[in-house]
């Protein structure tokens, strides 16, 4: 983009104010809140004292390796996926693609949960193997190691998304005249998919980065048993233990965590700089490479990974539910219902889980993408300071863990809001509110990477021709980025379903989340319950899916991401 | 695109138009959801025109949230239902409680309740040994669990998840002979310390450890259900909380939150209890089927105002042996 687009003329003058105030009611006013409570703690000189436990830097070593492991992990699963599923002729990639994705679908701490029953002394699966450990053997799981992996687990799908997207709107012309001059298949992709490819790799390894920075159910299931404390976990430990001082402490540790994923984001942009690459048009390069003899490897490939992403957790997660009482082996005798029961027809909060859960994703997805399509709009045609400082003011609250968030909306909205007189403290609207913040960016990433591949000559033309803003968007833009679009309402839906950790502080009565009711449960004890829910929300979520896949002829192409 | 986005729209209108439930009693409790439900299931077929919406969560969670809420001027609770007598000891002098003389108080012994009537115990929850029957040792005592025997296959509640557990550090560290010394002793010996009774019980159970620190209901209650485990109480005593419930002073259904201590202490709340395999506080009730009778239990004393004054250092006593957690 060199500036022979004055932006001035190109966008209509309220569409960057718009996105400043969101972004300054979403980002800016949350955050200052909490810096104000971190600076009155410096100037009370509580930092000195948190900057020297010896717990805050192990825990921030731990949350950089583990994060950096995981990352390594969910870009090599989501890069083979993605490759093997958009450019290769692998049989049943519909079928692939959908299971692939489904394990983003699972909550996290129903992953770690679902591989500890996999993999433990009283694993079902290991007892009826008999090939289970023996008492009192070490859960291998609970290790760095062990996170590191389950980290790559639940997020190579987004891994898998973010590349697929680039992927599919690769130039098949490109790849036929290589072909037609005779290159060999390895030096096509070599010199041709994987530098196109590159931006959405980077992109995955970003997302992927952050989330893992973030992420608390992983690390609080099968890190804390080992006493291993990623920053997330410490600072809920810090929070079950509420003092005076908790508010300062925690603003340290978050501007920690804000300075480990800021750096993860400065090393992405960095990466893509000087590789914006547009294409015109959509031409997936489907099938661009005959497998032929590799078939014979790839294929017991990708079905065995995805039986251990998948298949095995789900067949843990159902044994849990139906064994009686822990550590009794399950068998057709010992088999029993009662989990199901007490969740579809005692516990009231399944019931007002799923309600809540289904309606604030629904909400944020798609009440999001309306300003995500503005400000990636806004962001991408301006290429000047404010625009870049604006666009990681949106990366900030999603870098941060849920829980940080959580505490400073509680701290914005804890007393009644001015003039209105409400509070919103106890209330859904608060979830609402800290989700729309911590997914904006989420929402954005898929549409930004569109906007960057979109010609803009396309937009230049009906421009010229005398369009409107809002008709070239609904010409143009919108057909153009329908399926990052598509990609990001169903992201955000998923991961917004999922959530725990900005719930696990803001729920109160009645407002509690899928993600609550299902860590609370285990969290008392009764894990039978809690993955008796988990497997009804796994069960929920492949329904939608499936919902999506019957929709699918109606959609704009590439909507639906697992589909090609 | 139009048709979709509209709707999308009236998708998510209609998610939304579904009525929140109004409840018109809120309980905080740290009871597991299972027993939660059915105390109020109970409550509410006494009282069928009260609707009860409950939250569970480990004490100091629901203490932290209370606090915040307190901080927001927007408490949501109406009635506490909490680990221990501390606890409510601290609320009640913070001027958070509110006092109300339940007539059901005649049938309970006068150290179970607050005299003003601001808390009032609800039952007697024992702090004691599980262990997994495939465990080689058999321990009787608490030293026990410092043995070499027992190395790296001890786990415990930590303080900061579980209100008993942090009882149960106060109760021991005072008894001569184990202290804090004990403790560390412990951690020497590769126990550790996560999460809450629940995450103990599952541990023992599923044979990741072999012998933990635990509630007592929760393992008796297991063994019931076929689950390889036994508990024990130590030679030495066990600590014991109260589970009390108390009215919180901003309530705005103060008639209803009457009712509801009315219920649980009454004997039809306290056999309720029973049936859940607890030990009711109440005078001249059964014991619940699997515990020795009542007057074998050897409970440690424990001085409330002391534990109160000393909460924040034998936590952070507690965490410097633990680490964080």
């Amino acid at each position: 983009m060199h500036g022979y687009i004055k932006t001035g003329n190109s966008q209509p003058a309220w569409l960057f104010p718009f996105i400043v105030v969101v972004v300054l009611f979403l980002s800016v006013l949350p955050l200052a809140r909490l810096a104000m409570v971190g600076i009155a703690a410096f100037a009370s000189g509580g930092v000195i004292d948190v900057l020297s436990e010896a717990s805050l830097w192990s825990a921030t070593y731990y949350t950089v390796v583990t994060a950096i492991l995981g990352t390594i992990i969910s870009l090599v699963i989501g890069c083979l996926f993605a490759f093997l599923l958009t450019l290769t002729d692998i049989r049943a990639k519909g079928l692939l693609s959908f299971f692939f994705v489904l394990p983003m679908m699972i909550p996290p701490q129903v992953t770690a949960l679902a591989w500890v029953q996999m993999s433990g002394p009283s694993s079902p699966l290991l007892k009826a193997l008999h090939i289970a450990p023996p008492l009192g053997s070490p859960q291998p799981l609970y290790s760095v190691g062990g996170i590191a992996l389950l980290y790559g687990v639940q997020h190579a799908p987004l891994v898998y998304l973010a590349l697929r997207a680039g992927l599919m709107t690769l130039p098949r012309d490109g790849v036929e005249a290589a072909r037609l001059s005779g290159a060999s298949s390895l030096r096509v992709f070599r010199d041709i998919i994987l530098p196109l490819s590159l931006p959405g790799i980077i992109a995955g390894a970003a997302i992927s980065f952050v989330s893992c920075t973030g992420n608390f159910g992983i690390p609080a299931i099968v890190g804390i048993p080992a006493s291993i404390f990623t920053l997330p976990t410490l600072i809920f430990t810090k929070f079950s233990a509420f003092t005076s001082r908790t508010f300062g402490d925690v603003a340290v540790l978050s501007a920690i965590i804000a300075i480990i994923s800021v750096v993860g984001l400065m090393i992405q942009d960095r990466a893509l700089r000087g590789r914006d690459y547009r294409v015109i048009g959509l031409s997936g390069a489907s099938a661009a490479f005959e497998l032929g003899a590799w078939r014979l490897v790839f294929t017991p490939l990708v079905w065995a990974i995805l039986f251990f992403m998948l298949a095995a957790p789900f067949f843990a997660l159902v044994a849990g539910a139906l064994v009686p009482a822990y550590g009794v082996p399950l068998t057709f005798k010992t088999m029993s219902l009662h989990a199901f029961e007490e969740i579809l027809f005692r516990q009231a909060v399944t019931r007002t889980a799923f309600i809540n859960s289904l309606s604030l994703a629904g909400a944020t997805a798609l009440c999001l993408l309306v300003v995500t399509v503005l400000a990636a709009y806004a962001l991408t045609r301006r290429k000047d300071a404010a625009s870049r400082i604006v666009a990681s003011l949106i990366e900030i609250p999603y870098s941060l863990p849920g829980i940080v968030m959580a505490v400073c909306f509680i701290l914005v909205f804890a007393a009644p809001i001015p003039i209105l007189h409400v509070s919103l403290y106890g209330t859904i609207w608060i979830i609402l509110i800290a989700y729309f913040s911590s997914f904006f960016a989420v929402s954005l990433k898929p549409v930004v990477s569109a906007f960057h591949q979109l010609d803009p000559a396309l937009e230049e033309a009906a421009r010229l021709s005398g369009a409107g803003f809002f008709r070239r968007l609904a010409d143009i833009i919108v057909p153009l980025i329908a399926p990052a679009a598509g990609a990001s309402v169903i992201l955000v839906f998923l991961i917004a379903c999922n959530e725990l950790t900005i719930s696990a502080l803001l729920w109160s009565a009645g407002t509690q989340t899928l993600g609550v009711a299902i860590y609370n449960l285990d969290d008392s004890g009764s894990s039978d319950l809690a993955s008796a829910l988990s497997v009804l929300v796994v069960l929920m979520v492949v329904v939608l899916m499936l919902l999506l896949e019957l929709l699918a002829k109606r959609l704009p192409k590439g909507v639906i991401p697992w589909r090609g | 695109m139009k048709t979709i986005v509209s709707a999308a729209a009236l998708l998510a209108a209609s998610l939304f138009a579904i009525p929140a439930s109004a409840a018109n009693l809120v309980l905080y409790t740290s009871q597991p959801n299972e027993d939660a439900q059915a105390t109020v299931d109970g409550f509410m077929a006494a009282n069928p025109d009260i609707k009860v919406d409950w939250v569970r969560d480990g004490t100091p969670k629901i203490m932290a949230k209370l606090q915040a809420e307190i901080q927001a001027g927007n408490p949501v609770a109406d009635i506490l239902l909490i680990a221990d007598m501390v606890t409510l000891e601290r609320l009640k002098e913070d001027g958070k409680l509110l006092a109300y003389k339940s007539p059901e108080s005649a049938g309970y012994d006068a150290a179970l309740y607050d005299a003003d009537g601001y808390y009032y115990s609800t039952k007697l929850i024992t702090t004691g040994i599980m262990y997994n029957t495939s465990a080689a040792m058999k321990p009787a005592s608490w030293k026990d669990l410092t043995k070499p025997e027992a190395k790296g296959l001890v786990t415990m509640p930590s303080p900061l998840a579980s209100g008993a557990a942090l009882i149960h550090a106060q109760t021991l560290a005072a008894v001569p002979g184990l202290g804090w010394d004990f403790y560390k002793s412990l951690a020497e010996n590769g126990a550790i310390a996560a999460g809450g009774n629940g995450a103990v019980l599952k541990s023992v159970a599923s044979g990741e450890k072999a012998y933990g620190m635990v509630v007592d209901y929760m393992p008796i209650r297991e063994k019931a259900k076929g689950a390889p485990v036994e508990f024990v109480f130590p030679s030495e005593g066990v600590s014991a909380v109260t589970e009390p419930v108390g009215i919180l002073a901003s309530t705005k259904n103060a008639d209803a939150a009457k009712k509801f201590v009315d219920y649980v202490l009454s004997e039809k709340g306290q056999e309720g209890f029973l049936k859940l395999g607890y030990i009711p506080a109440r005078n001249g009730m059964k014991l619940p089927e699997g515990f020795p009778a009542r007057d074998t239990i050897k409970v440690l004393p424990i001085k409330a105002a002391e534990a109160l004054k000393n909460t924040d250092q034998d936590l952070k006593t507690f965490s410097g042996i633990y680490g964080s957690n």
